[in-house]
């Protein structure tokens, strides 16, 4: 459905993604880890519209979508949950929800998408009028996945959902990204908390250093050293010495 | 100082009330331009001196109703800021810069007034000066209540857009994370074009009504500008209700102050609030 | 400066003849209100123009050095010429408490302080209106005696403005070149940076505007004479302050000599525009200029001047004083003594945001000599605490101390002249500074404490040092990545600090730039630095350093040796979550820890 081809993307003269390839089926799970600065935010982002890719296309359903403008990108069916939420805090979680089912066709099925959303997380029925800065870190969490359902996308990303969240929390969030999928959305997932991503991924990718150094799946990665060694460091085959 | 009497203290305060209105109606557009588009726009004043003076020239050249020209206006002001906008964003000017700039267009106004209309004093002679309504002992006059009229039903009205509108949600959302809204659809370039026309229109129908109730003179622009900005930092960047509701208390307490002790002193309220303000609340206003 | 300073006074002795050379009357009144100008837009530029604080409140002070005469000349029966620094004096007391008291906000920045100082100017012009001082009726100083100093009463003001006029100059001139003006440029590029580098924001700041207001309250003392009938209604408006700004700003705000420029320009074009219709013609005019200059010039006519003339002589070619010094004699001013002394030290830091609690109670030692890695997840606290450590946040509770003193709650310039430094993640240059005199500013302002010579020679060998001497003369703007990193690694380095705080310097940098990063940080702890290094490519972090300290969520998980800490189980649990901690426990070479164990700490 979503392929990314050879992508180059540069932040002024820092390059964060070099040449990177890879594919998203319908209604598939793909999960791209790796430690920070990466580039897995950035990945997202290009792929959201957010940033420009400098080199590479991205084909989405056979259509170059590399040069619409920004806001053409929901248009298109793929909808973000960006990284650290980026709520419009000063709105209540309602206008929130309704800024996701901004455009014209979610916005006429607004009224379904919002039940949908509602079931997906009770929590925040009793919730949609307060303004969205007073929310916890998990019930933001949760608000932000909400705003992205509601733009009734074919492809939704979502940027490390986990972070700065409590174990118990990133639970039921990995729980509401399994049933998303479950109704057959293509979801590509970024995350730095690689037991998670790896427990609900179909396909996994390994990011280091801007480039991808391993892709399988999730069984056949964590056999291998690259997850190892890119987020620890330890290479494979070293005697570490023990205190 | 003696205390003036309850008649005359009542008559303050509406007098305040009407006074406040004015600088709402003033204000809300910089605080909308501020607020939401980062640029502050002093070329606001000017614009509303232009408004009055095309009101002032439809009116006793042609014998235009001044409230219909609001009709010419607004469409002519809205088409101006969006213009104005144009620039600032096609050269990426600095929140800073844009009050340089906008002065700048300032002057130039300034200029093309004294130009067609001389720096003699103008009034406008409408028949809604004459009109003036009884409350009790107190007078209403018609101009200056249409003023608040406008002044409270265009807050009120902008108000709501921004809350209740699909539009307004959007211009929200683009004012505190322009990025994050595009990811939704919200296309931040033509939204921030509409909403500087709209500041520009409203700027005109200011002017309308300065024209009904005050002498114009084109240095009168600069009189006006320091407590508007007070009233626009008072209120809170980007608050449709802000303007109106500090520019009323500032008119009233400038009122007030004026009936109780001496007019000059009018002045001092206002800004020794702003610097109160500024210094105790930065966080707040910018 | 000599040259410029020699110039300036040649011409002061040339203008100080017009008087004398029998012209018509109408030259000196346009020479004086050249010169008037002249002096107010060079005042008020020393403020605004340097430090990037744009006051809107110069009319104030103007009218308050004209009261001031107004009020000892006519109700004092003071001499004029007596009158004049009292002028200055009073102008630039109020100008140090508003300033004392707006500078202590320090959200009050750019627009805000504008702002501020426009509303002062309305609260002076009331209050002097309303009492006695003026009352209403204005001020006559008719009676006033006019000094006999040229040979007419026009020519004795036209002296007397040249010499207010040149009083200004030569201070701006005096400041530009001084280490108070590097501070203040400083401050307009970055003034948090500027602070965490050593330089005393606050008191530069308030100098500058004392300074800036006493001169204006000087013009102001002249002109009231010379108008010989005081209001507040022409003193205090809006108009002056906004004149003053333009003609800086037309000429170039960054140069002593810009606001000399835009004032000859402006006025010139203002009154060859006199009398009626033309006047109204130069007053568009002079707003189209303004526009026209923000928009396409930003550097004003001066400054776009220079930028011409200096790309038509081509790159200048700086010389660096011979020899360079190489870096080994800088090792031999440091010795290794006390290696393994503990240097700072971290007890129960916390640090707040606004709810969010990004330190909670952190508790931590750096010993001399060692690299100590700060690792963890994001939004774990390497980075706060790093701004913490240096002064950049204030702590909310906790304390830290470096070398036996307390540290936490002293203001960041003081910490930077204790032995202190640190990169930025993303580097933060000071844009219009030369590569050289950004990496010469920490030698000036921080522990080293050097004058400009010295401290340029010393910026000349940590450019060597990081292989950046061949940009010595180019803007940060004109490097790329890698080398605006090496340019936040000279300019840490250049303050001589006995600890060094390094912020993920390595993101965004190719592997062979990784490489070369990681041998000029063993060369700088070869030379006696202590390095703090936060860091998320591990490569790096093996190869480097002595100790790590792995956080997570605000409280520190780990330390110890870099492989060691690597493979405990609760570590790999926070990097890779619970499922890994078994397989990477029987790398360890120990029994797989009981499941309980491997659970994360924090519920």
């Amino acid at each position: 459905m979503l392929e990314v081809q050879a992508i180059r993307v540069a932040y002024g003269q820092a390059t964060a993604l070099w040449d990177v390839s890879l594919a998203i089926g319908k209604g598939e799970l793909l999960c791209v880890v790796g430690p920070n600065s990466a580039g897995k935010s950035t990945l997202i982002n290009a792929i959201a519209g957010l940033h420009r890719v400098s080199a590479g296309r991205l084909v989405l359903d056979g259509q170059d979508i590399s040069r619409l403008a920004p806001h053409r990108f929901c248009g298109q069916g793929i909808a973000l949950v960006p990284e650290g939420r980026r709520l419009f805090t000063e709105m209540t979680v309602r206008e929130n929800l309704e800024i996701g089912s901004y455009l014209g066709p979610a916005r006429r099925e607004r009224a379904a998408s919002l039940e949908r959303v509602c079931a997906l997380f009770p929590a925040l029925v009793e919730k949609l009028a307060q303004p969205a800065g007073a929310l916890s870190g998990g019930q933001q969490q949760m608000v932000a996945i909400g705003r992205a359902m509601m733009a009734r996308p074919r492809l939704l990303l979502l940027d490390e959902p986990s972070l700065g969240l409590a174990p118990g929390i990133v639970l039921d969030m990995f729980e509401a990204i399994r049933r998303i999928h479950a109704d057959g959305i293509a979801v590509l997932l970024v995350e730095q908390n690689v037991s998670m991503a790896l427990a609900v991924a179909q396909r996994a990718a390994v990011l280091e250093e801007g480039r991808i150094v391993a892709i399988g799946r999730p069984d056949e990665l964590m056999a291998r050293p690259e997850l190892r060694r890119a987020y620890l460091g330890l290479e494979p085959g070293v005697e570490p010495a023990i205190a | 100082m003696a205390l003036p009497s309850a008649t005359l203290l009542a008559q303050a305060i509406l007098a305040g009330l009407f006074t406040g209105a004015l600088y709402g109606l003033l204000g809300l557009g910089l605080s909308l331009s501020w607020g939401m588009l980062r640029q502050i726009n002093l070329a606001h004043f000017a614009l509303a001196f232009l408004g009055a003076y095309l009101t002032y020239e439809l009116s006793s050249r042609r014998g235009v109703d001044p409230l219909l020209s609001l009709v010419f206006i607004v469409p002519l002001f809205f088409a101006l800021g969006a213009a104005l906008h144009w620039v600032l964003t096609r050269f990426r000017v600095s929140p800073f810069n844009s009050l340089l700039v906008t002065f700048g267009v300032t002057v130039i106004i300034e200029a093309l007034l004294q130009w067609i209309w001389t720096a003699d004093y103008r009034k406008l002679e409408s028949s809604y000066a004459e009109h003036k309504l009884r409350l009790g002992p107190l007078f209403l006059p018609l101009p200056e209540l249409i003023t608040l009229g406008l002044g409270v039903g265009i807050s009120l009205a902008v108000w709501v857009a921004l809350r209740r509108t699909d539009l307004g949600k959007a211009m929200r959302a683009a004012a505190e994370d322009a990025p994050i809204a595009a990811a939704f659809g919200v296309n931040q370039n033509a939204l921030a074009l509409m909403l500087s026309g709209l500041n520009a229109a409203l700027a005109g129908v200011a002017g309308v009504c300065i024209a009904l109730a005050y002498t114009l003179s084109p240095s009168q622009i600069y009189a006006w500008i320091g407590v508007v900005f007070a009233a626009v930092m008072l209120g809170g960047l980007g608050r449709p209700l802000g303007p109106l509701i500090a520019g009323c208390v500032i008119g009233v307490t400038e009122a007030v102050t004026m009936a109780v002790t001496a007019p000059s002193w009018a002045p001092l309220v206002s800004f020794s609030l702003l610097m109160l303000v500024l210094l105790a609340r930065p966080g707040r206003v910018a | 400066m000599k040259r410029s300073l020699l110039l300036i006074l040649a011409a002061g002795a040339g203008l100080a003849t017009v008087p004398w050379l029998g012209l018509p009357a109408f030259y000196e009144s346009i020479l004086y209100l050249v010169l008037h100008w002249i002096a107010l837009a060079t005042s008020w530029n020393l403020l605004s123009g340097y430090s990037g604080y744009f006051s809107f409140g110069h009319g104030a002070f103007f009218g308050i050095g004209m009261y001031t005469t107004a009020t000892l000349a006519t109700r004092f029966d003071i001499p004029f010429l007596w009158t004049l620094p009292a002028a200055g004096a009073m102008a630039a007391l109020f100008g140090t408490l508003l300033g004392a008291v707006a500078f202590r906000v320090q959200a009050v920045r750019a627009e805000l302080f504008s702002l501020l100082t426009l509303a002062a100017t309305f609260v002076v012009a009331t209050l002097i209106l309303n009492t006695p001082i003026d009352g209403g009726p204005g001020v006559y100083m008719s009676a006033v005696p006019v000094p006999a100093i040229g040979p007419t009463a026009s020519g004795t003001f036209y002296l007397l403005a040249l010499a207010v006029a040149l009083l200004t100059v030569v201070a701006a001139l005096a400041v530009y070149h001084s280490r108070f003006g590097t501070g203040l440029f400083a401050i307009h590029d970055d003034e948090d940076v500027a602070e965490v580098m050593g330089v005393p924001t606050f008191r530069y700041k308030l100098g500058a505007f004392a300074l800036s207001c006493g001169l204006a309250g000087l013009v102001g003392g002249v002109q009231a004479l010379f108008i010989s009938y005081v209001t507040t209604g022409d003193t205090f408006t809006i108009a002056l302050p906004l004149t003053v700004v333009l003609m800086a700003v037309l000429g170039g705000t960054r140069h002593w000599a810009g606001p000399i420029v835009g004032a000859t320009a402006i006025t010139l074009l203002l009154y060859s525009f006199t009398g009626g219709d033309t006047a109204i013609i130069g007053k568009g005019l002079t707003g189209l200029v303004l526009i026209v200059v923000i928009l396409f010039m930003p550097e004003g006519l001066l400054g776009q001047a220079l930028k011409w003339w200096q790309a038509r002589r081509g790159p200048v070619a700086a010389v660096p004083p011979a020899p360079a010094t190489a870096p080994a004699a800088a090792s031999a001013r440091r010795p290794i003594a006390g290696a393994g002394e503990v240097l700072l030290r971290a007890r129960g830091v916390r640090k707040s945001f606004k709810g969010v609690q990004a330190l909670r109670g952190v508790d931590l030692e750096l010993r001399r000599g060692e690299i100590l890695g700060l690792l963890g997840p994001n939004g774990s606290g390497k980075s706060t605490f790093i701004n913490v450590a240096s002064g950049h946040y204030a702590v909310t509770a906790g304390a830290i101390e470096f070398d036996g003193r307390r540290i936490s709650g002293i203001p960041a310039h003081r910490i930077a002249h204790g032995g202190m430094a640190r990169t930025y993640q993303i580097p933060r240059p000071f844009a219009h500074l030369t590569v050289l005199e950004n990496v010469a500013l920490p030698a000036m302002f921080g522990a080293a404490s050097l004058d400009r010579r010295r401290a340029e020679a010393e910026a000349w060998q940590w450019l060597a040092f990081t292989g950046l001497s061949e940009r010595a003369g180019a803007l940060p703007g004109e490097l790329n990545l890698h080398q605006r990193k090496f340019l936040e690694f000279a300019r840490a380095l250049a303050s001589r600090p006995q600890v060094l705080m390094l912020d993920e310097v390595l993101s965004g940098l190719t592997p062979s730039e990784i490489d070369e990063a990681v041998a000029l940080i063993r060369r700088i702890r070869d030379q006696g630095a202590t390095i703090v290094f936060v860091e998320h490519v591990m490569r790096a972090v093996m190869a480097l350093c002595d100790r790590v300290v792995v956080f997570h969520r605000g409280e520190v998980l780990a330390e110890g040796e870099p492989r060691e800490v690597m493979q405990r189980p609760e570590v790999v649990s926070a990097y890779l979550g619970q499922a890994m901690a078994p397989a990477c426990a029987e790398l360890a070479d120990e029994a797989p820890m009981p499941a309980g164990v491997a659970e994360p700490i924090h519920a």
